[in-house]
């Protein structure tokens, strides 16, 4: 009896001693699964933008089907911040603190993702693909924090770019969200414009609220602007093109790739999106490449009935596609470390956005954690069609 | 001076849309002192309801823009019976604070519902059209929001001012238990009030929805409304269209002459200065009641 007693003794700390080393792996990991974490927001202003959450689920979900990476599902938790940074820092620390996120992946927003960036970095905790092309993510970089989509700013100096040299535009005028958003887009387009030695004509700022857009289009006639760079949201951008039709104010509108998915807005600018040209960081939602045909087909299994196969949702997609392989790459040993050094090897990747490219950690290299650089521009077609104007380019 | 002109004309344009949601505010404030905060939401349901039956079912305009407001006069008095008569120990402020539910709600079942991607509301008049007047240029819809605008107002001003029903809204607003021992149902009369209120509102909306369509759009009009119904005096229906247009041109020529950036904000600013000055508002003739 004595015996048995200590054998069960001995078989029970076995057992504990196993558990504890099991636990002690790394938070969010475990023998079959891995917890990501993502916000976006699915009701308030931005909500149009709560497509890239839905996406990415899509893709988890397509993965999870697969048999999962390396043996482990990806357990997915997306909570609704509406596009308020308040929420998207309490959901954080409440799912981090209580279910344990082993990586967040994408998050709509500059604010937002401002919001809960320290939080992260300070707990040493990766986060991969914010979706918005703010230069706070990498300026200056951060070991953890692994940005995909291409920068405001660039994408504003290759459009100027275009505008000045291709179209032979001289008056180049912007009219900028007043937030980080704009004056990304407002200080690339002034240092494009420095080089070939041109100034804006007029730089209009314009509020998130602000539905009026007559003395925004006033100012751009009175400056008669010949190229204008939208750097606003889609619903305001749409009002812009449809105020100035109202005031007969012709130009050549450019804009974002915030603003590039043109079917719908073809659709809320009844058509007068068509001739806008736009930058844009993704395939095509047509493009018959395998992994968007793959894709496609993932939507049309996974996707709520009513979802759209817009660019934001696909966007979803592409943001993790890198965290997705950077986790492939770590084997069954995953630790964030380890994670991470797997991140910093991905190079010349190319998934359905553009190439990604990071490089081991560097303070003084932005680059390093700038994974996306190429953007290309399209012309919007009848019935939101696209035309293809310029390979994929970088910033000079 | 064509400028000029074009920010006089603009801002009587978007105060077109402020007047009308200032209307509707007014009216319940008129009859209960309730600031009803889920205005532009009861509005929002109308609409999207009337865009799903225009764009899914096929069904004309001339059956869906009247069932639109058909069904806001039935959601404004539904509202006023289910949900706000049943608060116990009434007060303004308690009834205010379920105005802000009403409007979570609301704004909350839309979102689901219908989804937050931004839509286009089928109009007979596209959005973009513009008459010019000289080098003036204002949209055809904006046109026919500042006629819908007048013209509600004095429908609704002479109804306040001679109709029985009118005046008996009036009383009840001034002292319910006068008015209800000199036999008017005040019960009835709150509720007749949130119908026409809602009618007010949604017509507000449909003019509105052709040009921007998603959950959030009607919560600045809204404010807007409501500031200007503030500045009118909260119980003058002129005052508050007065306001609404006021707030609209100072917002263009401010925004044209002095600072974009802050256009949307100097609407507020005036109306702490106009309180301060003018507490009761600019045109409001408010009852004080006998102790």
């Amino acid at each position: 009896m004595k015996r048995n007693g200590i054998w069960i003794m001995s078989l029970a700390s076995a057992l504990l001693l196993a558990l504890s080393f099991g636990a002690a792996a790394e938070e969010g990991v475990t023998d079959t699964t891995i917890n990501i974490g993502q916000w976006g927001p699915q009701t308030g202003p931005a909500a149009a933008w709560g497509s890239v959450a839905r996406g990415t689920g899509v893709y988890f979900k397509m993965i999870n089907d697969e048999g999962g990476i390396n043996g482990r599902k990806i357990e997915y938790h997306m909570f609704d911040d509406a596009y308020n940074p308040a929420k998207t820092k309490a959901g954080v620390k409440e799912l981090q603190e209580g279910k344990g996120m082993f990586a967040w992946a994408c998050g709509v927003g500059t604010a937002p993702g401002l919001s809960v960036k320290d939080y992260l970095m300070e707990r040493q905790i990766p986060w991969v693909g914010p979706a918005a092309g703010s230069l706070h993510w990498i300026s200056p970089p951060q070991k953890y924090l692994f940005a995909v989509y291409p920068l405001y700013y660039s994408e504003a100096q290759i459009l100027t770019k275009y505008a000045v040299e291709t179209l032979g535009k001289k008056k180049v005028a912007i009219v900028y969200q007043n937030d980080d958003y704009g004056k990304n887009g407002l200080a690339g387009a002034e240092k494009q414009l420095a080089k070939h030695g041109l100034k804006l004509v007029a730089q209009v700022p314009a509020e998130v609220a602000d539905t009026d857009m007559k003395p925004h289009v006033m100012q751009l006639r009175k400056a008669e602007a010949d190229a204008v760079l939208l750097w606003v949201g889609p619903g305001q951008a749409a009002r812009m093109v449809g105020t100035a039709t109202a005031m007969q104010y012709q130009t050549r509108w450019m804009s974002t790739s915030t603003c590039s998915d043109f079917p719908f807005m073809f659709n809320i600018t009844k058509g007068l999106w068509k001739g806008v040209i736009a930058a844009t960081f993704g395939e095509l939602p047509d493009s018959t490449s395998p992994l968007m045909v793959k894709y496609k087909k993932a939507f049309d299994e996974f996707a709520a009935k009513d979802e759209r196969w817009g660019l934001f949702f696909y966007a979803g997609i592409g943001f993790v596609e890198p965290m997705v392989e950077g986790i492939r790459r770590a084997g069954r040993d995953l630790t964030r470390e380890r994670f991470v050094k797997e991140m910093e090897g991905i190079t010349n990747f190319k998934g359905i956005l553009g190439r990604i490219d990071y490089a081991p950690f560097e303070p003084s290299d932005v680059y390093s954690r700038q994974g996306q650089k190429e953007v290309f521009l399209v012309e919007c077609l009848d019935n939101g069609g696209y035309k293809k104007l310029t390979d994929w380019m970088e910033p000079d | 001076m064509t400028d000029f002109l074009q920010m006089i004309a603009s801002g009587i344009a978007v105060g077109s849309s402020y007047a009308l949601m200032g209307l509707a505010m007014v009216i319940i404030y008129k009859t209960s002192e309730v600031v009803n905060f889920a205005q532009g939401e009861m509005a929002l349901l109308s609409l999207f309801l009337t865009y799903m039956v225009l764009e899914f079912h096929g069904v004309p305009y001339y059956v869906a823009f009247p069932g639109a407001l058909l069904f806001a006069v039935f959601l404004g008095c539904f509202l006023e019976f289910a949900v706000l008569r049943r608060a116990k120990e009434p007060n303004v402020l308690g009834m205010i604070i379920i105005t802000i539910g009403l409007e979570m709600i609301l704004m909350g079942f839309v979102s689901w519902k219908f989804g937050a991607d931004q839509k286009t509301m089928p109009f007979p008049i596209g959005p973009y059209e513009s008459v010019a007047i000289g080098e003036v240029f204002v949209s055809s819809l904006e046109v026919l929001t500042f006629i819908t605008a007048i013209v509600l107002m004095t429908i609704l001003f002479l109804f306040f001012r001679y109709s029985k029903l009118g005046v008996a809204m009036k009383a009840t607003q001034q002292n319910s238990m006068a008015a209800r021992l000199m036999g008017i149902k005040t019960k009835r009369i709150l509720m007749i009030t949130w119908g026409i209120s809602s009618l007010v509102g949604c017509t507000a909306g449909l003019l509105i929805a052709p040009t921007t369509m998603q959950p959030y759009m009607m919560w600045d009009p809204m404010l807007k409304g409501f500031a200007a119904a503030v500045m009118g005096g909260m119980t003058s229906l002129p005052g508050s269209v007065f306001g609404a247009y006021l707030i609209g041109i100072i917002e263009n020529l401010f925004g044209g002459y002095i600072s974009i950036e802050f256009k949307s904000v100097v609407a507020f600013f005036i109306i702490v200065l106009v309180l301060c000055v003018k507490p009761s508002g600019l045109f409001a003739r408010h009852f004080v009641k006998k102790v």
